[in-house]
């Protein structure tokens, strides 16, 4: 019997089959007292219980000892050879490795390839391959094994300058292996951190967001919703009430530096004590809450308030932090035009959103600071909140969503006091009159 | 087991014809037609926590269902979601497979199917998703594509490039790289291509001939927007 004996195609009766299955014993036991060390080198993990199954392979083709079993434990690749690659079984004798093809594969015939003609590298989809190289009498031979039983028995077998190559190969998985490491971890890191950033930061990014956006789709976005209420409700379109409201805008927006916003005020006939300011610079004054006030400083107090949460940009970062990170990353990103649709898609209403404590303050102190450069009297805002908190607050919506508390009230005289004392100028319409022409 | 292709085009259908005994796992859903001799069964392949990391982490099916012919033989009728060819591989337990996720149509009961995380640009840009079916062991494996599926052979160090998101299947012996299509970054995106994956022989690559992202993006745009 020669070196070059497998299953397949030279056991043909009985009592070969023994001298067989000890010859595999030998070259399969002499693993497993260097298993470990070898599974250090990192080639053959991934095929671990490939190898089990490979084990049991061996055994039955040895017991059914017929000629059509063969059990290929490689892929041969060459000229010769289809390009999905020729299964053949690899075994490694002390010369070198015997490759034996299936009959049908190739011409049948084992191919002996001693050691000095190999050369080994690793390969494959994620260099777990060991890949054997050589130039035979047939041309180019590449050899895929990830079989770790024959890996094992071929590292144990090999001489000096192939186990040189070997320990090479190993180094090159090791290092694709920590290359990998590397990145996973610096990527890891970096998403770790910009949650994190985004999570302490997140008001920042906001604000980035929103200043990105073009006044003109806020306008846009404001007035739709401004016209949609207003043709609900009935809308006093002239009278002393309009052009008070009118001398107050007009005097403070003279006030405000680079102004992108054009205000529009509107006084809708209702006694709900109310104002409100939509993105954009519209603004809605109910007459209930003009017929509250007892001055016209109070109600230019309230809207002071109101222009300065459109000048804040208070309402745009209400909608983008509602409509999440995602939103905000796309705008900072570029993708603006999206806001709209987004907005319409996730059924965001102008009217429910309510503003921030943070927010609240910023509009209260510039607001402040806009009646101190128009010179209208600061102190009528704070007189109006205080009576506000004071009595009943069955109608009074304003308050429902602008909290009043003695810190806020005390905040404000505090900021007022600290502002430089300005002449207030009065107003040119007499408030009890205006409150006259609003009716009971 | 024997199977044949019918119908082979845009809308093909396997038949499998088992033996009594035989059975053969398939993508839930798959089973189109089958003999009243078969059981349909649902299984988790790969156990509770393998069918669990395939569903969240490759995005396939958490369950296969198991068609057995239990009571005798019998034929079953299989077929894929995506109008796409169907191509039959035969495995011999040398050879493996890295399958994209929606790939997957059936497989012998000696096939091992299992997830299989790829590297980071691999996964990132490779237009595959990070995780990928791994298919090993032994008997006939059924793959589909979206649109024609085309085969590329490629010799030991022999390259090729494909476009990602073109990828159906291929052998573990190849490698590749993810580069950009062009040597600069704007060329890269401006001629359509973005990413390609350089591939490096030896093995087999089987590609289709659509992409079902851009299909996708491509009809989005028909499809009216809800007020």
């Amino acid at each position: 019997m020669d070196t070059a004996v497998h299953p397949g195609l030279r056991v043909a009766d009985a009592e070969n089959a023994g001298q067989l299955r000890s010859r595999f014993a030998t070259i399969l036991n002499v693993p497993q007292r260097v298993r470990l060390r070898l599974f250090v080198c990192g080639l053959c993990w991934p095929t671990f219980r490939a190898s089990e199954r490979g084990h049991s392979a061996f055994d039955e083709s040895i017991v059914d000892h017929t000629m059509t079993q063969f059990f290929p434990n490689a892929l041969c690749f060459g000229d010769t050879f289809p390009a999905a690659g020729a299964p053949c079984l690899v075994q490694v004798e002390e010369h070198g490795l015997t490759v034996t093809f299936a009959s049908d594969t190739a011409d049948g015939q084992p191919e002996s390839v001693p050691f000095s003609a190999l050369t080994v590298s690793a390969g494959g989809l994620g260099h777990d391959q060991l890949v054997v190289k050589w130039t035979g009498p047939k041309g180019d031979r590449t050899l895929y094994l990830k079989n770790p039983d024959v890996i094992r028995a071929f590292r144990q077998a090999a001489p000096d300058h192939v186990s040189h190559s070997f320990a090479q190969a190993a180094e090159q998985v090791r290092q694709v292996r920590h290359r990998g490491r590397l990145v996973w971890g610096l990527v890891g890191g970096v998403l770790l951190a910009t949650v994190l950033g985004l999570w302490f930061q997140s008001d920042l990014l906001v604000e980035i967001a929103v200043s990105r956006i073009p006044v003109e789709w806020e306008q846009k976005l404001g007035e739709s919703a401004y016209r949609d209420f207003l043709s609900h409700q009935e809308v006093m379109k002239e009278g002393p009430a309009v052009a008070a409201l009118g001398e107050m805008t007009q005097r403070m927006t003279a006030q405000i530096l680079d102004n992108p916003y054009k205000f529009e005020v509107t006084v809708v006939k209702s006694d709900v004590v109310n104002a409100f300011a939509l993105p954009g610079g519209y603004v809605v004054v109910f007459t209930g809450l003009m017929k509250k006030a007892e001055s016209g400083e109070e109600v230019a107090g309230v809207l002071s308030h109101e222009l300065n949460h459109v000048l804040q940009r208070h309402g745009l970062e209400r909608i983008v932090k509602s409509l999440g990170l995602m939103t905000v990353a796309a705008i900072v990103f570029g993708n603006q035009q999206g806001l709209v649709g987004m907005m319409k898609q996730f059924g965001v209403e102008l009217f429910t959103l309510k503003f921030g404590r943070e927010q609240e303050t910023e509009a209260d102190l510039t607001g402040l600071q806009l009646l101190q450069r128009a010179k209208i009297n600061p102190s009528g805002m704070i007189t109006f909140f205080e009576r506000l908190s004071e009595k009943d607050q069955g109608r009074m919506e304003w308050l429902s969503t602008h909290p009043m508390s003695a810190a806020r009230a005390e905040r404000l005289q505090t900021e007022l006091a600290a502002l430089p004392k300005k002449l207030p100028e009065p107003f040119t319409f007499d408030w009890k009159q205006v409150q006259a022409s609003l009716g009971s | 087991m024997k199977s044949e292709i019918l119908y082979p085009g845009a809308f093909p259908m396997v038949r499998v014809d088992l033996a009594a005994g035989e059975s053969i796992k398939a993508e839930s859903g798959a089973m189109v037609a089958c003999s009243p001799t078969i059981d349909i069964e649902s299984k988790m392949e790969g156990g509770f926590l393998g069918a669990l990391s395939r569903k969240f982490l490759t995005g396939e099916k958490f369950f296969f269902q198991t068609l057995r012919a239990s009571r005798g033989p019998g034929e079953a009728l299989l077929a894929p979601t995506v109008p796409g060819e169907i191509v039959i591989l035969e495995l011999d337990g040398v050879n493996e497979y890295m399958v994209q996720k929606d790939g997957f149509l059936a497989g012998a009961d000696g096939i091992v199917i299992e997830s299989k995380m790829q590297g980071l640009s691999r996964g990132l840009l490779g237009g595959e998703g990070f995780f990928i079916l791994k298919i090993s062991g032994k008997g006939t494996l059924v793959l589909n594509s979206f649109g024609a599926i085309h085969k590329i052979e490629l010799k030991p160090d022999q390259e090729y490039i494909v476009d990602n998101s073109h990828l159906v299947a291929w052998s573990s012996t190849t490698s590749y790289n993810i580069e950009k299509a062009t040597s600069g970054w704007v060329a890269s995106f401006t001629s359509g291509e973005g990413f390609v994956c350089r591939f490096r022989g030896p093995g087999l690559v089987y590609i289709q001939s659509r992409n079902p992202g851009s299909f996708g993006a491509w009809i989005r745009q028909f499809i009216p927007v809800s007020e």
